[in-house]
Order: C-alpha cells, then structure tokens, then sequence
C-alpha cells in the first residue's frame, strides 16, 4: 500500500471512537433501509408464493362481480368447449379461539384434483388412514384437513378437534401448504352447509384452453380473471403502502446519508493539514484523492456489513408489522421468515459504500482543494466561514424553492411530493449555518444562564466552528423534523379517523366483522321482530373491479343511515340520500379523487345482468379504502348483484327508549348464542384506532432509527471538537479553567446544539407534517386528512432533543475528566 | 555556478476585507546560484514564508516571475509544480510537519515513493545520517521536537533535491537544538551542492549561512553580513 494511503488510513484506527461512530451510522443507515426492502421484499413474495400457491393449475376464476355463485352454472361449464378442467371453490374465513384467522375452502376433491395437484396427496383416499377414516371427508360434516404448520403450532394430531367460530372440526389429516397461509379443507357440500349457501358457491377455478372465447360466453354478468390478472388486482391493492413503505426506507438512508456526510466532514477537517503537507511534498491530489476513497469504502464496506446483518434481524421484527399491517388492511398474509443470504450481504456493503461515497463527496472534493498554504500556516479555513454561511443559506432558499415546485407537481405523481420533501429537509439542513450564526446572541445569553462563563465559552464555540456543529445540528435537526412532522401526521390521521367513525359508526350493536361474512339473513329476520329496537342497517361491502381496477363497493340501509348518521360530506347534509334511496350512489372522495367522478356523474357497475349505470348523487369522506367507496341503498345493490350476504348488522335503539339497556342485551345475547361476534360502539372504535395504531408500528420504528442516527451525528461533532481542539484546552488549563468547568462547556456544546436543532426542526417539522397530511397522503391514498396541531409531538421532540444532546456529550465529557488534567500547550 | 532561483518583480497581493490591498510581497527580487546556502533574514510579517511557499509552487504570485533551474514556474502548471515538488525541491518546516500517523521511517520513505524511488534502504540511510538509527519505528509524538526535525530533514535530503527550503527550521527548538539541526542541514547540503534557502529572524541561523539576504515589507532590502553581533 502506498504510504500516502496508510497515512489517511491510519487516523480510522487513532480515532477508534470517531471511526466507530461513523461505522455506527453508515451501518444503522443501511440497517433501516435493508431491513424495510426486505421485509417488503419478503411480505410480498410471500404473498406471490400464496397467490400461486392456491391458484394451482388453473388459468382463470369465475365469479360474480359480487357476491357468491349459483352452482348451476356448473352443469354448463361442464358442457363449454373452452373449459379444460374446473373446481367450484367455497373459500372464507373462520376464527380460532385465540382470535388468529384462518382460511377455509371448500372443495371438491375429484374435480380439484387437476387444477391443485399439490394437494392430491392429502387426498382422504391417499392418508395413512384406515379405510372408514378415508371416507369421512365426504361423510363427517365437521372433518377437515389441516395443514402441516398449522398442526404444529397448535400440536394437532387425526382424530383431534380444532375449535372455531364455526364449530368444532374433526382433523383427519394433514396436508404440507407452501402458501404460508393457514389453511384448512373441507368438503364443500359441507362448507355450503356450515355457512348457510345452500345450493350456492363463492367462486369456480378454470383450465381454459381459450381465453377469448371463453369470454365471449362468460363476460356478461361474471367476472372473469385470469391468474395474471388476479395476482395484478392484488398487487394493485398494496401499491399506495408500498410506496410508503419505499419513501420511508429511503428517508431511513437519507439521514444515513447526512450522517455519513457529517463524519466524512469531520474527517475531512482532521486530515486537511495532513492533506497540505502532503501537497507541499508532492503529493498529487490524484493520490490524496485516492487515499481518502480507500477510506470511504473500507468504512462503506464494514458499515455497509454491519448494517446488513443488523437489517437482516431487523427484518424480521418489521415482516411481523408489516405483514400484520397487510393482513388489518387488504388480505390476509403470514410470511415466511427470511432464510439468510450472502446476497444480502453483498448487496448491504454495496449500499455502504454507495452511500459513504454520497455522503463523502462533498467533503472529498473538500479535501483535494486544500490550499496547503492555509493549512500549513495552521489557519483552518472552516472556523468562523460567515461568508459560507450566507452562500450556504442562500442556496438552501433556492432548493427550498424547488421543493415547492416539486410540491405543485405532485399533482401529477407522488414521486415529485416524496422528491420535494427530501428536498425540503435538504434545504432547511443548507439553512442551519446562517441559524446558527443568528441566534447565536441568543444562546450567549442563554448557556451562561445554565452554567456561567463554560456556558458562554460554548456558544461561541458553537459559532466559531461551523464547519463541525453545522452539520451535526442539520443531521439532528431532520431527524427530529420528521419525528414531528410523522408524529404531527399520525396524530392528525388518528382525529380525523375518530371524526370519521363519528360520522358514520353511529350504531349501538355491530354484529359482525366487515372482512368476513359472517350474519345470517336469519339472524336478522330473528332480532328485527324484538320490539323497540328502531333501526338495522345491514352493511355488506365487496371488491368488485371499476375500469380494471379494485374498488369497494358497499350496500347500506340508505333511510336508517339518513337518520342516525350524519356522513362528512364534501358538499351539502343528509339531504344527499334522498337520491341514494331511489337507485342513486355516494362515492367516497378517494373514488372521487382516483377517477375523476363528480357529483352528477354516472358510474357503471357490471352486475348479474349485465352494466349497471348508477348517478352519483354527492361524494363523502371515508378512510375505509383508498382505493375507493361506492355506496349504494341495499335494495339497489340487490338489485345489481343479488347478492344477500351481510358483513354486518348495525342496530340502532333511540337514545331516549328507556328500555335502551335490556334492548341490547337481548340482542347481544342472541347473537353470542349464534357465535355472532358482537361489538359495542365504543369497542369497534377501539379495535379500529388498534389497527391503525399497529399500521404506524413500522412508521415509529424508523422515526426511532433516524433519532438514534442523529443522535451519532452529535456525538460525532463534540467528538471531534474534543480532539482538535487540545490545543485550546491547553489554553484553557492554562488560564485557570477546572476540569468541571471544561466539562461543563463540552455539554453546553452539546446542549446547544440540541436546543438549535430543536427550533429549528419546530418550523420544519411543522413544514413536514402539513406536506405528508396536503400532498403526500392526498397524493397517495387520495383521502383529505385534516390537520390538527397538537403540542405532544413537539413535548417529545424537545425532551428527545435535550437528552440525546446530552447523552451524546457523555463520551466527550468522560473524555475530559480523562485527559484534561494533563493537557499542555503543545504544537504536535 | 549557474543560476538555479531567479525571481524577478514578484508581488502577492491579498484581498481581506479588514486589509483590503494588503501586499506580502512587493516587488521582490533574488537570484540564487546552485549549491549556495542562503539565509532570508526578516521580522514576523516581512514576506519570508510567502516567498518560500511561491518558490515551492504552492502560492501563485500576484505578479512578477519565477525560474527554477531556467523553467518558469508558473509555466508549468499544476502538475509540472507537484512533479517540482516531488522531485527538486525539499521541504522543511519550523513545526516539522510529520505525518503524525507515519513513523519516522515512513516518513522518510513516503518521499522516496512520492519521487517515484521506493528505495528502503535509501530511508534507513538518510535516517542514519541524521542521527536516529534505531528510532525508525518511532511515531512523531514518541521523539523529541529535535529528533522530529531531524526526521524533517532526512525527508528532504534523502530524495537528493537541488534545492531545500526550510522555513523556520530552528524556530521550534532551544538553542543547543537548533545549532545542532543547522549544521546538520548546512553540513548535508554543502556535500551534496544542495541549494538551501533558509527564512528565519533568528540571527543563529546567519552563521552558517554564505548569503544573508534581509527582507522587509516585502522586499528583498539588501545583502548584509551576519547580524548576530548587531542583534
């Protein structure tokens, strides 16, 4: 190796504690960002494994576009010429008694065995049973075959039962499931049974040799997917959440970024002199260049390593959030755990390096630029650099320009939002400089107010080495902006989510849960004859396709809704459901949003016999999809699609009945005895600002990544503001400063710092917030989330400011009770 | 003996805001023969060091011309400077300037191998003739200010350059120190024919010098003989 090379390199292994915290952020930088596109990664090839998985051999699905089958239509595929091989399919959900969900088909075994042979080995008439057990699949209606994980978890073995929402089930066999998904069998005479669909099935599973022409038959009043298509409709569901997800990867790595850049800015600032000499000797910049890059990726691939690992074990934590918050939100999905790879590795130090470069750059073109002269006079350019301050500043202002451009933009796509916010965050970092410089009069007032003359001696410390605290302050800063800037958005999204129920679950009883179908018409014949109680909304909601793409499509009792409910409506009262009784429709303004439909617009619905045309009668706020609502009164859904499942039965009693109570009771008690889940008001409340809570899971723990990021960033500064200035410490030991009072400077420093960090990060965190509530949520799920400012989000960023301020200045500090004692005035 | 520096007019203007049209040099004037040890005599602030930092390539005059070895300086450009620097001219300064993380050898090899000579045994060599056989594994913080300048000045020599700069080179160092430095640096430099031109205000440094050439403001006022009796 070149001595030119060993004698950068040499300072990583002299300053072990700068080396390490700068290893610490390159690799929580890579972690963050390996750890999410990894969960993503894995969530969603799991859920590609299961989709395909439980297609089988077969090409298409036939369905009505809402709502189950007849299975006449059986006979006639039987006889259609496009049709290879077919398998009618009952596919739903049941609950265990610990509350997980798992799926439950119904098949034919016979005829499914073409289009899933992987299951034929679990065939009845293939086990290891005795005979009369291979027989009881058809015979016993509660015998199910269970999959091979399933049985593990739960330790079942044949012969056992599986308890459910459904009843008791005898297991008679177990089958290996490569979906991931519990799943369990079961004859589909005897599903039709269990869920009350005599004569009736949810969907047929094709082999078909020709597409078009089996279309050409089929089209009207079904809906036909082909596997390709499904598995698109599926993907096209999680679109908006994995944008999110990328954005907030990325944002992980952005603070990475800034991190590495601030350490790579310090090491810029303890090699410059070495940078002159260097020169003066004869050394090209080619040669000095090439040195530091040695160090850029040595540090790049060992962070990069580091973060790998730790992203691959943080993977694993954020697959279960991510998974769970799939599973709350669009379909069901339990992933695989990730089997390590070598790849990742690689592909982590290649992030490293990558972003070591990055963030290096800057600082690199820094170095090679040295004016030995300066430097060997001993005049480090960085200290005071007003001049740098304003330049900075300025071009900060012109990025925060383009960011509002970007902003403008992201009409057109989320990208220029997500652009505009990253550059926002660099704008206000530009700015930091120029922050620091003006309020530091007042922090001269301020420290010494703490602690006295070291307070005093901090503040202009802070200023005087810009090229150091700048950016330590502008790392720390964006990390907590965007504490408050998600906080502030989650916390508006939540008050939003309780206005909302507030408009529209208005009900006393809700019996039922809106993803599975789970009331019987007949419960409702039973409980409407209950005098008193004075209104039933029986709620259905479906996936149906609008223009190719997945929207919702919901049935309601339009007369009882007008009356207990009062829906936030973008335009008008509850005057907009006249309409909606006599054949009308409301959307919801994410339908509005992602079509381009308006009040007065027709939409068209394929039903049972053929396209429906609907009037939009007024467009409401709604949070129940993003990807968009058509509600419609339940004589008109039957109408369309003929369907009579019921998701759920709100009950509504008068406020003033003073039977009220014992009302409800008789109710709840009917539907217990059905095994009907049975949800208060305020429980299903509950349960939905749980979901939620648990969707931001993930959200949180990258807000606590890029603090702990940030927090290196500080450390890193007081770090290096230690080491190079021995020099003045000698000074000050000279002149009659205590050790304590030394100590004392150092963690004004440090608190100074974090307190310029906080203020700044108010206005941008604030910034932030009304960007992710106005445009990047709008852009994204295409719903208005309306902002409320609230002082918790700004309590936790100050307290969170103050103490990893100080919590960074205590390596520094044990530092200076260390060494300070024997400092000397010494030149080398 | 042929002229190897000549400086002709030379003027470095600065531009501070606090100074604005602050001159360090004006009009300065030299012509120095091959193998001659010259002093640069001046007070703090009179345009030593910027003379020196302009004849090393690593400041560009505001005006005026410079030749070494008969090529014009500013000619030849960045790269034809650093290939100057590696190859003809040493360096050595008043606070040594060792590369903090390099032992003594390393050190003095790192110019072998800038001057494209990655000769080992040219560095113990050099290291020897100053003095410090058996401390090349020694890193600057474990030798003493004159030991560290010695190993300054065994990085200049051992390169052979015809020309050495030393700006300050005793102003560190005690008394003892500092004769003991110059005269190895002068003693060096005779025996080679090594051009050495020495910017001091230390009247020390005259004695051993065959030229003191005093600056002030600026200017290269005049030749004077050793000063050491008039200070």
């Amino acid at each position: 190796m070149r001595v030119v090379t060993k004698a950068l390199l040499r300072h990583l292994r002299r300053r072990r504690s700068l080396s390490l915290l700068q290893l610490l952020g390159i690799a929580c930088g890579v972690a963050a960002a390996v750890g999410m596109a990894l969960s993503a990664q894995v969530s969603l090839s799991s859920f590609e494994k299961a989709v395909e998985f439980l297609k089988g051999q077969a090409t298409h699905s036939l369905e009505r576009p809402a709502g189950p089958l007849e299975e006449t239509v059986l006979t006639q595929l039987m006889v259609d010429p496009a049709v290879q091989a077919f398998s009618p399919v009952i596919d739903r959900r049941v609950r265990l008694n610990d509350g997980e969900t798992i799926r439950l088909l119904g098949l034919d075994p016979f005829l499914d065995q073409k289009i899933r042979p992987q299951l034929i080995q679990s065939r009845p008439t293939e086990t290891p049973l005795q005979a009369r057990d291979s027989f009881a699949f058809f015979l016993d209606e509660k015998a199910i075959l269970i999959d091979e994980q399933l049985a593990a978890q739960f330790r079942l073995q044949p012969d056992q039962l599986l308890e459910t929402s459904r009843g008791k089930f005898k297991i008679i066999g177990a089958f290996p499931n490569a979906s991931g998904e519990p799943i369990i069998l079961i004859d589909i005479g005897h599903a039709q049974r269990l869920f009350e669909i005599p004569g009736k099935i949810d969907r047929v599973d094709l082999i078909v040799s020709d597409d078009a022409d089996f279309r050409s038959r089929w089209e009207s009043g079904f809906r036909i997917q082909s596997g390709r298509q499904r598995q698109a409709t599926l993907r096209d569901m999680l679109q908006a959440f994995r944008l999110n997800l990328q954005a907030l990867s990325l944002l992980a790595l952005f603070v990475g970024i800034f991190l590495v850049y601030n350490t790579a800015m310090f090491t810029v600032v303890s090699r410059r002199k070495d940078a002159g000499i260097l020169r003066s000797l004869g050394a090209s910049r080619r040669e000095i260049l090439r040195a530091f890059f040695s160090e850029i990726l040595l540090l790049g691939s060992i962070g990069g390593a580091m973060g790998g690992l730790a992203g691959f074990l943080l993977s694993r934590f954020l697959t279960n959030l991510v998974a769970g918050t799939i599973s709350n939100l669009y379909f069901f999905l339990r992933p695989a755990p990730l089997e390590w790879s070598w790849s990742v590795l690689l592909i982590s130090i290649v992030l490293g390096c990558g972003a070591s470069i990055l963030g290096g750059l800057f600082p690199l073109i820094e170095l090679i630029r040295v004016d030995p002269v300066q430097v060997l006079r001993g005049r480090t350019a960085v200290r005071g650099r007003k001049g740098f301050a304003w330049k900075a500043a300025l071009t900060g202002v012109g990025v925060l320009v383009i960011s509002f451009v970007l902003f403008a933009l992201a009409a057109v796509h989320v990208y220029f939002g997500f652009a505009g916010s990253f550059a926002l965050l660099i704008g206000a970092s530009l700015i930091t400089a120029f922050v620091l410089v003006y309020l530091n009069p007042i922090l001269k007032k301020f420290l010494p107010l703490l602690s006295g003359l070291p307070g005093k001696v901090a503040a202009g410390n802070i200023r005087q080495n810009l090229g150091r605290t700048a950016v330590a302050v502008a790392a720390f800063m964006v990390a907590i902006s965007m504490s408050i800037g998600l906080s502030s958005m989650i916390g508006s999204f939540r008050q939003s989510l309780v206005w909302w129920m507030g408009t529209q679950l208005q009900a006393d009883l809700f019996i039922g849960k809106i993803d599975e179908v789970e009331v019987p018409e007949s419960f409702y014949d039973e409980v409407r004859t209950i005098p008193g109680l004075n209104g039933f909304d029986l709620y259905r909601n479906v996936q149906v396709l609008y223009k190719g793409k997945p929207i919702y499509v919901s049935s309601v009792e339009a007369a009882v809704l007008q009356k207990y409910t009062n829906f936030g409506w973008l335009k008008g009262g509850n005057e907009n459901w006249e309409p909606v009784k006599k054949g009308g429709v409301i959307i919801s303004e994410s339908f509005y949003r992602r079509f381009g439909i308006k009040e007065g617009d027709t939409v068209t619905l394929e039903g049972v016999s053929g396209p429906a045309s609907l009037k939009v009668a007024a467009i409401f706020y709604d949070y129940t999809s993003e990807h968009g609502v058509i509600m419609m009164d339940r004589s008109t859904y039957l109408r369309i699609f003929n369907d009579r499942a019921i998701n759920t039965l709100g009950v509504f009693v008068n406020p003033q009945n003073s039977r009220r109570k014992e009302l409800l009771e008789e109710v709840k008690r009917r539907a217990v005895q059905r095994g009907l889940p049975v949800y208060t008001r305020d429980q299903l409340w509950e349960n939905i600002l749980s979901v939620f809570d648990s969707t931001f899971a993930v959200t949180r723990s990258m807000q606590v990544l890029a603090i702990i990021v940030a927090f290196f960033g500080i450390a890193g500064a007081l770090m290096t503001l230690f080491i190079e200035r021995q020099r003045e410490f000698g000074i000050y030991r000279a002149l009659g400063f205590s050790t304590r009072q030394v100590a004392s400077m150092t963690l004004m420093e440090g608190l100074g710092m974090g307190l310029v960090s906080f203020l700044m990060s108010t206005g941008v965190g604030t910034l932030l917030a009304w960007v992710l509530i106005r445009v990047i949520n709008l852009r994204s799920f295409n719903w208005t989330i309306f902002f409320h400012p609230a002082w918790e989000p700004y309590v936790v960023a100050f307290g969170t400011a103050v103490l990893a301020s100080l919590g960074a200045a205590i390596y520094p500090i044990w530092k200076v009770y260390k060494t300070y004692p024997q400092m000397q005035i010494r030149e080398e | 003996m042929s002229t190897v520096i000549q400086v002709v007019d030379l003027w470095k203007q600065y531009d501070r805001i606090d100074q604005p049209n602050s001159a360090a040099l004006r009009g300065a004037n030299l012509d120095i023969k091959a193998g001659e040890v010259i002093a640069l005599y001046g007070k703090s602030g009179s345009g030593k060091t910027t003379l020196l930092n302009i004849l090393a390539g690593l400041d560009r005059p505001t005006k005026g011309r410079v030749s070494i070895e008969g090529n014009d300086l500013e000619a030849l450009g960045e790269d034809g400077k650093t290939v100057l620097r590696r190859q003809r001219l040493g360096f050595v300064f008043q606070f040594f300037n060792l590369l903090p993380t390099l032992t003594a050898f390393e050190n003095v090899f790192l110019s072998l191998e800038l001057a494209g000579k990655p000769k080992h045994d040219l560095a113990l060599k050099a290291l020897e003739s100053v003095d410090l056989k058996g401390k090349e594994s020694r890193y600057p913080h474990e030798l003493s200010g004159g030991e560290q300048q010695r190993v300054a000045i065994a990085r200049a020599v051992v390169k052979e350059p015809a020309i050495i700069l030393a700006d300050e080179p005793t102003g560190n160092l005690d008394t003892r120190t500092g004769e003991q430095v110059l005269t190895l640096l002068t003693h060096r430099c005779r025996e080679y024919g090594t051009t050495l031109i020495m910017a001091t205000h230390s009247p020390l440094t005259c004695r051993f010098s065959d030229r003191i050439l005093r600056m002030v403001d600026g200017i290269v006022v005049e030749e004077t003989p050793c000063l050491e009796t008039q200070s």
